[in-house]
């Protein structure tokens, strides 16, 4: 059984336009095999995903499954014959019940369309069973946890006898003992004969979980190998490149600022706590420092880092500025105090896409362009060329409705209206989230000079090589604890991850 | 399970309503005032669970108020002008409702409008419609007679329960036709929506319509039918009405957009779509059916029962956000 | 000319094109009518659509931003109507005319405000909440004046909002004019126009970018009450009554109808005063256009239906 080519991708490329966002490229999904795909955003993972699962159609080259050809670009198509995506993002009715979404749309039926019931409860339960996994039939599929919810997709998968999974980022939004559940899970599927082509970014899950790794740069696989004859700097050294990672890696952080903060400090929080997200959190950053807050996806920095400017509640701790006691009830007092907050999904928190670069570059400081009842046009038009030559903002037309730039310069976009309000403390939230390799390097050499410039700087970050490259000092979150806070000088990756593999609370 | 607080609580209060007011109202619950409740409001409970359909599909359908009156017209003027036998005026009229509701889903479906505004066109096209084909306008001396075929006034019949079962001693009301119509549909579309692959589908499609497109669902098919429902529901309910008034008016069903809709929302079928049940805009339906006449008996004037039917509806819709972000009723999905 | 950085002004390719049309079509139309019906061109005429679009026109300017935050008024018909009733009531009772006035306005302010508090601050929807207040606000005007005609004499102040000339213009289409350039103003020269347009596009990252986003939506709702009760007095006015039955359905639809055909979106977003104004303009022109070619009620109805139903659908396919 193992060794069978299930599924196969011959030359396949893309191209739009001018631009061609993935070269011919071959692929290969073996039963009883994981294999890794990791590579940058915009390397050209997800244009693979989506031709493989047939949600785009190739421009060239094509699909085998079981060795015969299939019609691209046709993912009802690709599903019958057995090849099942798991999304990021739910793909269950959440209000429906687990049998109902395993089976939706495709439940056994007598006349008149009535539901075979009993036929299709055993049905699930031999499929429960075949593959070692419990569930509650009738539970409402929006009372059960995520890592649940990825099983009962996973189970909708295997009901349509998927014999290739292809999982995206399966453990964002998971716990530690989540992740752990569900490599258990695909363990199982392994040892029953299932190809799995497993999306991730976290780097330590695909040296857990994978037995081969591609991995994908600028559209084309650089690497298609076994995982043990890799480690962890090599494949980071193929994802961006030798001098790059020479960058990243930056174990050395040479950018790191001179002497260690004194004094009051910008920021100083002593147990934060909120029922069921953080807990007795206590951290310091100091003018002129940038701390960065790292964890695994869950340990709740999101919510602790909107706590603080005003964006979530919290319960019970303190927050002084400067010595201050503060308490914010919404952003807005956030920012009259000098707290800025570039938020981690722009598309969704941060930006208005159909509003123009100059309107969003002032949202957050609309009070100074006011003269009198009117808005000050000239002045804001004067801050946007300024804020679009400093940030180097592509293309430089102040008009041009945000909607229409790339994921890089929107987020500069989005970072220069918080830079414009030249905040006592700017927070961040995974700044470079879907931002390319340039961009990004711009994106720390502002962070740097506001630093230099004595800006108190908290970035969350689940980026170590980001981390270790940018931060000063580390705070390492746990399930919503702070575990260790480190001088990053005296850090390694390897510190970090052991840190996050603490015993979560 | 705290999951159903919202819907397992709707009985509950429908009966403790009704206590009530047979408390505080005297001789509230004679046999006449409840065959004139389920008289009154049966027919009302059928658009809203028409209007379930929609609301299901996370839309909502405006003109059913309209397509009544619609298919009232089709069916004075069939029998009234063209002399058509009582089978086939009732026949078409129904046909015509639904081919309304149809329409509203084309709209829907083909151009892509949101179902708010595509029923708030063909409200105002199907209330020209019934102005343009209007029998009392067009042969003058119709709007002062009544409609006589059996077919469509034996539908204003009642069932005297009591004589049948030999019960002397107490007054039983007399069943109408109507409710048992009501009974029959309801039955009807809870063993559609419960027990069908194409009931599942419905919900899956208003739930997660990407999910179900996945699935292979025809989402196309599926909104057509549910405003289809739509409209059918709200000709059956005309042709009731029409029985009960032997006449038609072009200002049919003004109005039931929003009892329909709030006797949904209060029978728990969410805006959001993907979840309810037939029970619920009928229990919603009586539920209001009672306050209004309890009002009425108490002597509160029909201008405060309008305000309040307003009131009600806000109510319901507060409580179930109040739920909602008690997490005790689920929200829209995550991550959809 | 100190022109603001707005890019609302250039749209997307499907709002453009539809924005776009409008203007020709409204030309296309007036020579059509122009041409089947040389009577459409005298002034009489054309002042005469003037003063016909002049209410629906005051109602769409202030339902553009409402509708621009992704929300929608229902209520403007019942008070419209109560608005013209309390002016009427007051007057009979004794007060005098600016106190009519006021409180006429203020109850329109009053409702819109109400309305604006339960769906910004209890986040109801929009759609059950003006629904409901329709129905409030009706019952509640019936419940005053009942459903009877209450006629307004000897006020030739009152008289004047409705049927009075300044330089030839009816009065109540320079209330038209003015309060459509006063929003329109505000839309481009003031940061309540930016506001709008950024709540409307993504009101969390215009909170989290330290906007009262709740207060702003709540005041326009609260506008739109007031300019449904500018309407209201202004009808009374015309026809010296006010009644509770005013306002019939049908007035939302034109309201809304004008907004939706100048291209502001349904889902919230893109919207423009003027477009709207252009939108009332075409409303109005196509209303008058089959008056004079006496097109029968019904026919009018199925048209606008239609029509709007085809513009929509149009702008939609482009997308």
């Amino acid at each position: 059984m193992s060794g069978l080519a299930l599924l196969e991708g011959r030359a396949l490329s893309k191209v739009y336009g001018l631009s061609t966002v993935l070269h011919p490229t071959d692929v290969v999904v073996v039963a009883g095999e994981v294999r890794g795909l990791v590579g940058s955003n915009g390397a050209g993972k997800s244009t693979l995903m989506k031709i493989l699962t047939g949600a785009i159609a190739p421009t060239s080259g094509h699909i085998l499954i079981n060795g015969e050809i299939a019609s691209p670009g046709r993912p009802l198509e690709m599903l019958r014959r057995g090849v099942a995506c798991i999304y990021q993002h739910s793909n269950l009715v959440a209000e429906m019940s687990v049998l109902d979404n395993i089976y939706i749309g495709r439940q056994p039926t007598r006349r008149l369309g009535l539901i075979q019931r009993k036929l299709l409860r055993e049905q699930a339960q031999a499929l429960l069973a075949r593959h070692g996994m419990d569930l509650d039939l009738d539970a409402h599929v929006s009372t059960l946890s995520t890592v649940r919810q990825k099983e009962v997709e996973i189970l909708k998968a295997l009901a349509l006898d998927a014999r290739v999974l292809l999982m995206d980022e399966p453990t964002a939004w998971l716990s530690v003992a989540d992740v752990a559940r569900l490599h258990s899970t695909i363990d199982g599927l392994r040892a029953r004969g299932v190809g799995i082509i497993y999306v991730s970014h976290v780097l330590d899950e695909v040296f857990a979980i994978c037995d081969t790794v591609t991995v994908m740069r600028d559209g084309s696989v650089v690497a298609d190998q076994p995982i043990a004859q890799l480690d962890r700097a090599r494949v980071i050294e193929l994802m961006v490149g030798k001098t790059l990672a020479t960058q990243a890696l930056g174990e050395a952080n040479g950018a790191a600022r001179s002497a260690p903060a004194a004094g009051v400090p910008r920021l100083r929080c002593r147990a934060l706590s909120k029922r069921g997200e953080f807990h007795e959190v206590s951290l310091d950053v100091h003018a002129g420092e940038i701390l960065c807050l790292t964890g695994l996806v869950g340990s709740k920095r999101s919510e602790l880092v909107q706590a603080i400017f005003g964006a979530n509640r919290f319960d019970s701790g303190t927050i002084e500025l400067e010595g201050v006691p503060v308490k914010f009830h919404s952003p807005r007092a956030a920012i009259a105090s000098g707290v800025g907050f570039v938020t981690e999904d722009r598309h969704r928190d941060g930006l208005m896409l159909d509003l123009s670069i100059a309107e969003n570059l002032v949202a957050a400081t609309l009070g100074r362009y006011r003269r009198g009842l009117l808005l000050a046009g000239e002045r804001i038009r004067a801050t946007a060329l300024r804020l679009i030559t400093a940030l180097n903002i592509q293309p430089p037309d102040f008009m041009k409705p945000v909607r229409l730039l790339s994921g890089g310069n929107q987020q500069k976009v989005l970072l220069g209206k918080w830079l414009d309000l030249q905040p006592r403390l700017l927070i961040l939230d995974e700044p470079t989230v879907g931002v390319d390799i340039g961009a990004k390097a711009e994106i720390y050499g502002l962070l740097r000079a506001a630093r230099d410039n004595g800006m108190a700087v908290l970035v969350v970050s689940s980026d170590l090589e980001e981390v270790m490259t940018i931060a000063d000092r580390i705070a390492v979150m746990v399930a919503g604890r702070v575990v260790r806070t480190r001088e990053t000088c005296e850090t390694k990756i390897v510190d970090l991850v052991r840190d996050m593999g603490a015993v979560s609370a | 399970m705290i999951r159903r607080h919202g819907i397992s609580a709707l009985p509950i209060f429908f009966l403790v309503t009704f206590a009530f007011f047979c408390a505080v109202v005297p001789r509230f619950a004679t046999a006449g005032n409840l065959e004139a409740l389920m008289a009154g409001y049966a027919f009302i409970a059928i658009v809203a669970m028409g209007e379930s359909f929609a609301i299901l599909l996370r839309g909502v359908d405006l003109s059913v108020g309209a397509v009544m009156a619609l298919a009232g017209m089709v069916a004075f003027d069939a029998s009234l002008i063209l002399h058509l036998p009582g089978y086939l005026s009732v026949a078409l009229a129904l046909v015509v409702a639904t081919f309304a509701g149809v329409l509203n889903g084309l709209l829907i479906v083909f151009l892509r409008l949101q179902p708010f505004i595509a029923t708030l066109a063909t409200l105002a096209a199907y209330r020209g419609i019934v102005f343009a084909i209007s029998g009392r306008q067009l042969v003058p001396g119709l709007s002062t007679t009544a409609l006589d075929d059996p077919w469509i006034i034996g539908l204003e019949t009642y069932f005297d329960v009591g004589a049948t079962l030999g019960v002397e001693s107490i007054a039983v009301p007399a069943i109408p036709l109507s409710f048992l119509l009501m009974i029959v549909l309801l039955v009807l579309f809870e063993v559609l929506l419960r027990s069908t692959r194409f009931g599942r589908d419905f919900y899956a499609t208003g739930g997660n319509p990407e999910a179900a497109r996945l699935a292979g669902i025809d989402l196309r098919r599926t909104v057509l039918i549910g405003y289809a429902l739509s409209g059918f529901c709200a000709g059956v309910a005309a042709l009731l009405l029409v029985a009960r008034l032997t006449t038609s008016t072009e200002a049919l069903g003004n109005g039931m957009e929003l009892t329909a809709i709030a006797a949904a929302v209060i029978g728990g079928v969410r805006l959001n779509g993907g979840m309810g049940s037939m029970w619920g805009p009928v229990v919603g339906t009586f539920l209001l059916g009672v306050v209004l006449m309890g009002l009425t008996l108490f002597g509160i004037s029909q201008f405060v029962q309008q305000i309040l039917t307003g009131a009600v509806l806000l109510a319901a819709i507060a409580h179930s956000r109040w739920l909602q972000s008690r997490r005790l009723l689920p929200s829209a999905p995550e991550g959809s | 000319m100190n022109m603001v950085v707005r890019a609302n002004e250039r749209w997307g390719v499907a709002s453009e094109r539809l924005g776009g049309a409008l203007p020709i079509a409204l030309v296309v139309l007036a020579v059509a009518l122009a041409v089947m019906q040389p009577a459409f061109l005298s002034v009489a005429n054309l002042i005469g659509i003037l003063r016909q679009v002049a209410l629906v026109g005051i109602m769409a300017a202030a339902m553009t931003f409402v509708i621009m935050t992704g929300g929608i008024d229902l209520s403007v018909g019942p008070v419209l109507a109560v608005a013209g009733l309390v002016a009427v009531l007051s007057l009979d009772g004794g007060a005098a005319l600016p106190v009519a006035l006021l409180l006429a306005l203020l109850l329109g302010l009053a409702v819109g405000l109400l309305n604006g508090c339960l769906i910004a601050f209890l986040r109801l929807p929009p759609i059950i909440v003006t629904l409901s207040m329709l129905s409030i606000v009706r019952g509640s005007g019936l419940l005053v004046g009942g459903p009877d005609l209450h006629g307004v004499r000897g006020q030739p102040a009152f008289s004047f909002i409705g049927t009075g000339s300044v330089i030839g213009l009816p009065f109540s289409v320079w209330l038209f004019l003015g309060v459509a350039a006063a929003l329109l103003f505000a839309q481009r020269r003031t940061p309540l126009g930016l506001l709008v347009a950024a709540l409307g596009d993504n009101e969390r990252a215009a909170w989290l970018s330290g906007h009262r986003t709740r207060l702003t939506t709540m005041w326009l709702y609260g506008l739109c009450g007031l300019c449904a009760a500018l309407a209201g007095v202004i009808q009374a006015s015309q026809v010296h009554t006010g009644s509770a039955t005013y306002g019939e359905f049908g007035t939302e639809l034109d309201v809304i109808a004008a907004v939706v055909l100048g291209g502001t979106q349904l889902t919230g977003g893109k919207g423009s005063i003027a477009r709207t104004v252009l939108g009332v303009l075409f409303l109005g022109t196509l209303n008058n256009g089959m008056n004079i070619l006496n097109v029968p009620i019904d026919i009018q109805l199925i048209a606008k239906g239609v029509i709007i139903a085809a513009a929509l659908g149009l702008g939609q396919l482009r997308r």
